[in-house]
């Protein structure tokens, strides 16, 4: 609990040390010491930010358990990605006021040399009015209908186990790691409010922390159907790549370069045109999967004069069974 | 030589035609570098995204009949509705991609001025991408995907469908630089029709036969060509052993054009699927309907009909299949059927019985030349 306590990184708090000294003369030692940090805060800095300073820290030391940063693990700041998303109640809320944070932190670890993985698993952290709270069953609820597919990953569990709740993951890469906190608060702390954790709120906060780290990483968290598009990227590129290459048509293939923004000289070989095509295409495929699927826009067409003016909605899917209710559409 | 269906006055079919160009291969070339360079250019704007690809819908819905207002040829043709393959798509991926590969696959025959057969492009795809063409079927409707997104013909893009028709009778056939051939001396075989319709175009041609009739099955082609059938009646055999290929019907198309006296007679069997085939050479095909519709000819149905059936035994009819009965409901569906067509269709389907041509030969092996030369010299076809 006390290691977890320092997530909150509460402005100055001391912790303090009773030491009961058990000799006659019934003295009393009081320690008092400010927790060690890795990177101070300025007192000015929101909630939100200590909280994400503080998971930081929790994570980089191990949860908590090493006095300082581990170099071993973390020798690069690349090895962990963290972000914050933070949900209010509106006035008209039933319950106005409240505030729900959340911290998500991926440590991509190739090798942990000082713990035993937690494989395929992630403790939430769960805080409430700025102390260690049990997980209510909002917050199960909440992590549980988050649709984690749009991420990449798949949740085959999310129990409570009293002080933090447990997620299960379907086959995380082993060198990754979840580390996920939520403080829900009301803003009139330390005021006395009385209120239910509210699990649309906690479920926004949520995705908002993942929104934002898929938004700052390309490539991070991608969709399972993202995924599955990239791996087609190499073969289409090296279809436009061949084409491009068997042209004996100078000036095609220096328009080609120049869109590339490859340099103009003969002797680009095709693998270079590929991997440079496969680039643009992955690029697109992971900037669309981070748009919200409301904006997402229809592509445009290859031919700008082909607008379709009749589109069949039942002709946009690929129909593999033979023509058969259709005799004039015999294979030739 | 005019084509006459050039002549016919077609108004708004005209709008709404949306037809494959018959090209060279550095014009094929070029629309498919243009394919690649707008693909480029989408793909670097500064809010980039990978184009999907128009392809013109081949499907009935698509579907318009141009109905000759001076000629009595009608044929079916498609019009602008389209259909998109995406890559985002989920289960159309592989199939986006199945169309660069043929258009790369093409473009390398172009440039080597290859000419190959869609048996061969299916084994070289099979080789190179495995993981993307699994059948014959699926190479060649990639391959009408790709006609229909550059809109040149299959035969522009150096695919050869081989053909599968026949000629023999009274018609002299001559390639360029090479002697003519008799077709009325190539035996029960025929003249191997070309599956390269260049090699069909320069054909030189002279016939002194009054009728053409078109077969639809090998055997009973063989049986005319071996009985000397086109002498009795002078008279041109045509076969594409079932369903027409594009060849088959250019060839004939062709002669319709230069002899455009001869009527152009059909034998097939009294089922759906016979008069399918009947349809296909009269009025075209949808599945390539972007091309086929050059080849329409005026095909008139001498037989196997309705009438035709009190010269076979009760028991040469046999009961219609569940694939008839889908033929046939397509048939009833489509426009083109005319009157007489669809009456002869109801009774088929009301009687549920099948009878095939091979059933004439129970009034003797030599019947079937007099049953053909009976049936056109009362003119009685439709």
């Amino acid at each position: 609990m006390d290691h977890e306590m320092l997530i909150l990184k509460i402005p100055s708090v001391a912790a303090e040390l009773v030491i009961e000294r058990g000799d006659a003369s019934g003295l009393r030692c009081e320690n008092v010491f400010l927790p060690n940090e890795c990177s101070p805060l300025n007192f000015s800095s929101s909630n939100v930010e200590r909280l994400k300073s503080g998971l930081e820290e929790y994570v980089l030391k191990h949860r908590n358990s090493l006095n300082n940063k581990c170099d071993s693990c973390f020798c690069s700041r690349e090895k962990l990605k963290i972000s914050s998303g933070v949900a209010s109640s509106m006035e008209s809320h039933r319950s106005p006021g409240l505030i729900v944070e959340a911290v998500i932190a991926i440590s991509e670890l190739s090798e942990s040399l000082c713990f035993r993985s937690s494989g395929n698993k992630t403790e939430v952290l769960h805080f409430k009015d700025f102390s260690p709270s049990s997980v209510s069953i909002a917050s199960l609820n909440a992590l549980t209908s988050i649709d984690w597919r749009s991420y990449g990953l798949t949740l085959v569990s999310a129990v409570d186990q009293v002080d933090h709740a447990l997620i299960e993951w379907e086959s995380l890469p082993p060198y990754l790691h979840i580390d996920m906190v939520i403080h829900c608060y009301h803003k009139q702390y330390p005021g006395k409010y009385k209120y239910q954790p509210d699990r649309h709120l906690i479920k926004k906060g949520v995705k908002l922390a993942l929104d934002d780290l898929k938004e700052k990483h390309t490539g991070l968290l991608l969709s399972a159907h993202a995924v599955k598009i990239c791996s087609y990227a190499p073969d289409l590129a090296s279809s436009i790549a061949g084409i491009i290459l068997s042209s004996n048509d100078l000036k095609f293939r220096s328009k080609c370069s120049t869109l590339l923004e490859l340099s103009q000289s003969q002797a680009i070989g095709k693998q270079t045109v590929e991997d440079r095509i496969k680039e643009k295409i992955i690029s697109v495929i992971e900037t669309n999967d981070r748009k919200p699927e409301k904006i997402k826009e229809a592509a445009p067409f290859l031919f700008e004069d082909d607008r379709p003016q009749d589109l069949d909605p039942a002709d946009l899917y690929l129909e593999e069974h033979a023509g058969g209710d259709n005799v004039f559409s015999f294979p030739d | 030589m005019d084509d006459l269906s050039k002549s016919s006055m077609k108004f708004f079919s005209d709008q709404q035609l949306c037809f494959a160009d018959i090209l060279l291969p550095h014009e094929v070339q070029a629309r498919i570098q243009v394919a690649v360079l707008n693909f480029l250019k989408i793909l670097s704007f500064p809010d980039p995204a990978i184009s999907d690809l128009p392809l013109i819908n081949r499907k009935s819905s698509n579907s318009r009949v141009s109905e000759g207002i001076l000629t009595d040829v009608s044929w079916i043709f498609l019009s602008h509705s389209f259909c998109s393959r995406s890559l985002m798509k989920a289960n159309a991926t592989k199939a986006f991609i199945r169309v660069w590969k043929v258009m790369e696959m093409c473009f390398e025959f172009l440039t080597q001025e290859k000419r190959v057969t869609q048996r061969e492009l299916f084994y070289k795809l099979l080789c190179d991408s495995p993981h993307y063409f699994s059948s014959q079927l699926q190479v060649n409707r990639t391959i009408q995907d790709v006609v229909a997104l550059l809109r040149c013909s299959r035969y522009s893009l150096g695919i050869m469908a081989s053909s599968k028709g026949l000629v023999a009778g009274r018609i002299l056939l001559q390639e360029p630089n090479q002697e003519a051939v008799d077709c009325s001396a190539c035996g029960s075989s025929g003249y191997a029709i070309s599956g390269d319709l260049n090699l069909l175009e320069s054909l030189i041609m002279k016939t002194d036969a009054r009728y053409i009739v078109v077969v639809e099955k090998h055997a009973i082609f063989q049986r005319l060509a071996e009985d000397h059938v086109f002498n009795q009646i002078p008279s041109i055999l045509l076969t594409a052993k079932g369903y027409p290929d594009i060849a088959t019907r250019f060839l004939l198309h062709r002669m319709s054009r230069a002899f455009p006296d001869l009527p152009i007679l059909a034998l097939v069997d009294w089922n759906p699927a016979g008069l399918a085939i009947l349809s296909t050479y009269k009025f075209g095909s949808i599945g390539m309907g972007l091309e086929a519709y050059r080849y329409a000819c005026n095909v008139k149905w001498l037989g196997l009909r309705g009438d035709d059936l009190q010269l076979i035994p009760q028991q040469s009819l046999a009961p219609l299949k569940p694939r008839d009965l889908q033929i046939a409901r397509s048939l009833i569906s489509s426009t083109t059927l005319q009157d007489n067509y669809r009456q002869e269709l109801a009774v088929m389907m009301q009687s549920g019985q099948r009878a095939e041509i091979e059933a004439l030969y129970f009034n003797g092996y030599d019947y079937l030349g007099k049953y053909l030369a009976k049936k056109i010299v009362q003119a009685n076809y439709i």
